[in-house]
């Protein structure tokens, strides 16, 4: 648990995203069961449910975490087993509620986070999500701004580059797409100095389009 | 671009008169070197040396005090210890002087709040008092056109590349390898602390200055990284810049991996901030003269398609075997020779012993004489399959089958080739047991602008870094 007044929820940052025409899978709060119910009805099933707490940073290892959610009982009984051990894990954790959004088909997963660099100021990194940015961090970085060719450029350099061309049947992800969110992402953070980091992970890149999956961004 | 720094660095790189402090007539200190130096080099204007023992250097007399000096000063080297420094600035305001160079060391490279604290004051002085600072800890200018030479008198020709170093060992290096290569300098600059004009005003400056065409540069760090971002973005535009840096760490292997902020290591941010600004970057010392070298000698790139002449002479075939494994693997590709040259290849040294597709071994021309090994060179230069020819001079090979004489003729062919041919041809020179000959003829070489280098590795890697720098600039 990483205590931190500055961690905005999931639900806040993905609104501040969207409002600056970043794509997102939208998410909505639920204080209660029944409000969860009644989101994932109006959202359409399936769903996923996460944890809200400005305290709990990695949302999956407490049990925050539920993929899936097929009708309205599922919903329930997540809402349930999530607030439980989210508190059994963290039991000064203040808890919001729970997050509801919408289970994006899968896509090819990649991620694009923003940290300050000491000289340089905000940097942006791209990488394939998983286990080649965190086993063989193939990632590349660039200095905000970050214009459409550095964007191409730094999507380019990763070594697992063809992974995103499309192999073994899975779809290509489409690159333009790519560009433009990381272009949007570094015209964000120039307009917000300030963001002291920002993590789009994993974002779903699909053939025709590339959307945050999960987001979070921290304060100054 | 930058036009308005020409008339501000006039009197730095172009001053009429230096005064130099810790000049002695008794002990040899390294203000009595530079004002020895300055004289011996040359230098046009007038020179004043400043020290507290009185007496005479040569024929200039040594003046106790900064304001005593009679006329104006453009430049001052400080060779004092930093004990001095904030009153010296107060001298220079009095004088008007407009730049003063510290050798003086002992600031903020220390790590202690004194030597940073008395940073601050000198600049705040320099400042009040419209003086700019170079340094300190550096050995300061180096401009062969007007006779200023560096530390301990190294002075080489005058020419086309410009530096900026932050370390003064290897802005001297820089100009000692560029002194026994050819690399001719229009003016270099170490900086040290760089507390006022760092390297942003100096690539500002040689981006401007119409004698410089490329700029190398050896960097450790930044006291302004978006300044310094930036200013290589535009200068980069308008002049080749190749930039090394310094101090690389293996930070980002150790970082913690599932947060941005850790995956964000130094080495790869200065690696992604320098090719977004359009730099080229080097590793080495090595790597950095050499692409200065082949942007001197060449101008601009051509393309990376090489055609390969492997061998001469004897044993041509592995290193054939070897130069095209090298060109490969430093980006270069390498085209078969069209079906003509093979045809006009096979006639003239046969089909047996040699390899006469890219790489080409054209071991067995020394058969049948210069003429006919000229004429097959000739042929691989003329196909229009390659963009750039590199031809491999095994000397400690050559010189007992062609003597002496041979080689000679063989290397005013490269010359005449280079000439007549309008396509670069790169020599390379692999050093060995005849080193003698081996340096001549690299100086005969590079003295008429053929780029020479001493690996294939190392010739392809510049070859591929020449041309990078321009497909990049197109590219935009």
């Amino acid at each position: 648990m990483v205590k931190s007044q500055n961690l905005l929820t999931e639900v806040e940052s993905k609104e501040l995203l969207k409002k600056a025409g970043i794509p997102v899978v939208e998410a909505k709060l639920a204080r209660s069961k029944k409000e969860a119910i009644s989101i994932s009805r109006e959202m359409g099933f399936p769903v996923v449910l996460k944890i809200s707490s400005p305290d709990v940073v990695h949302k999956s290892d407490s049990g925050g975490v539920r993929l899936g959610l097929t009708n309205a009982t599922q919903v329930g009984k997540a809402y349930s087993q999530i607030t439980y051990s989210v508190k059994q894990a963290y039991p000064e954790a203040q808890i919001d509620g729970v997050s509801v959004q919408t289970m994006a088909p899968p896509g090819v997963e990649v991620i694009v986070g923003m940290s300050k660099d000491p000289q340089f100021g905000p940097v942006l990194m791209f990488g394939l999500g998983g286990i080649l940015v965190e086993v063989l961090k193939d990632v590349s970085f660039r200095i905000v701004p970050v214009t459409e060719r550095d964007a191409r450029e730094m999507i380019k350099e990763i070594k697992g580059y063809p992974v995103l061309q499309g192999y073994r049947g899975q779809k290509p992800a489409s690159i333009p797409a790519l560009e433009q969110l990381i272009v949007k992402v570094s015209q964000f953070v120039e307009k917000n100095p300030q963001i002291k980091e920002l993590d789009l992970n994993p974002i779903f890149a699909y053939p025709d389009k590339a959307v945050a999956v999960d987001a979070r961004i921290i304060l100054e | 671009m930058f036009e308005e720094k020409l008339k501000e660095f006039e009197p730095i790189f172009y001053p009429k008169s230096i005064a130099v402090i810790g000049a002695s007539a008794t002990s040899i200190k390294v203000g009595s070197l530079w004002v020895v130096d300055l004289r011996s080099a040359g230098f046009p204007g007038l020179i004043y040396p400043v020290g507290s023992s009185g007496g005479r250097i040569g024929d200039l007399e040594i003046l106790p005090s900064l304001r005593l000096i009679p006329g104006e000063v453009d430049y001052v080297i400080v060779a004092v210890p930093r004990q001095s420094a904030l009153e010296l600035l107060d001298d220079c305001a009095a004088k008007n002087v407009k730049a003063v160079h510290f050798f003086t060391a002992g600031f903020s490279e220390t790590d202690t709040q004194q030597g940073r604290k008395l940073e601050e004051q000198m600049l705040e002085k320099a400042r009040q008092g419209n003086v700019r600072i170079i340094g300190p800890n550096c050995i300061g200018v180096y401009c062969p056109e007007h006779r200023i030479p560096l530390l301990m008198g190294i002075l080489g020709e005058d020419g086309s590349v410009g530096f900026i170093s932050q370390s003064g060992g290897i802005a001297t290096k820089l100009v000692t390898i560029g002194i026994a290569r050819h690399i001719n300098y229009s003016k270099g600059v170490s900086f040290g602390n760089g507390i006022d004009l760092d390297a942003s005003d100096f690539l500002q400056y040689l981006a401007a200055d119409p004698k410089t065409r490329v700029i190398g540069a050896y960097l450790e760090g930044t006291r302004d990284g978006a300044c310094l971002f930036n200013t290589m973005k535009e200068v980069a535009k308008a002049k080749p810049l190749v930039v090394w840096k310094g101090g690389r760490t293996e930070a980002g292997a150790q970082a913690a991996l599932s947060h941005t902020g850790s995956l964000t290591s130094s080495a790869a941010i200065w690696s992604a901030m320098l090719k977004q600004a359009g730099t080229i970057e080097v590793h080495s010392l090595e790597e950095l003269t050499d692409t200065l070298l082949i942007f001197q000698q060449l101008g601009r790139g051509r393309g990376i398609r090489a055609a390969i002449i492997g061998g001469l002479a004897d044993g041509g075939g592995g290193n054939s075997v070897a130069a095209g494994d090298a060109c490969m693997e430093n980006g270069l590709k390498i085209p078969p020779l069209s079906f003509e040259t093979k045809q006009e290849l096979s006639k003239l040294v046969g089909e047996v012993g040699g390899i006469l597709c890219n790489p080409v071994d054209l071991s067995q021309a020394q058969f049948r004489g210069l003429a006919t090994l000229f004429q097959a060179i000739d042929s691989v230069v003329r196909d229009t399959v390659s963009d750039v020819v590199l031809i491999q001079e095994d000397i400690e090979i050559l010189l007992p089958i062609y003597s002496r004489k041979g080689l000679e003729e063989i290397n005013e062919f490269f010359i005449e080739l280079a000439k007549r041919q309008n396509k670069p041809v790169i020599v390379v020179l692999p050093p060995g047991s005849v080193e003698a000959e081996r340096l001549q003829i690299e100086q005969k070489l590079l003295a008429a602008s053929i780029p020479v280098f001493c690996s294939m590795e190392r010739a392809a890697r510049a070859i591929y870094r020449l041309n990078q720098y321009y497909c990049w600039q197109e590219a935009k």
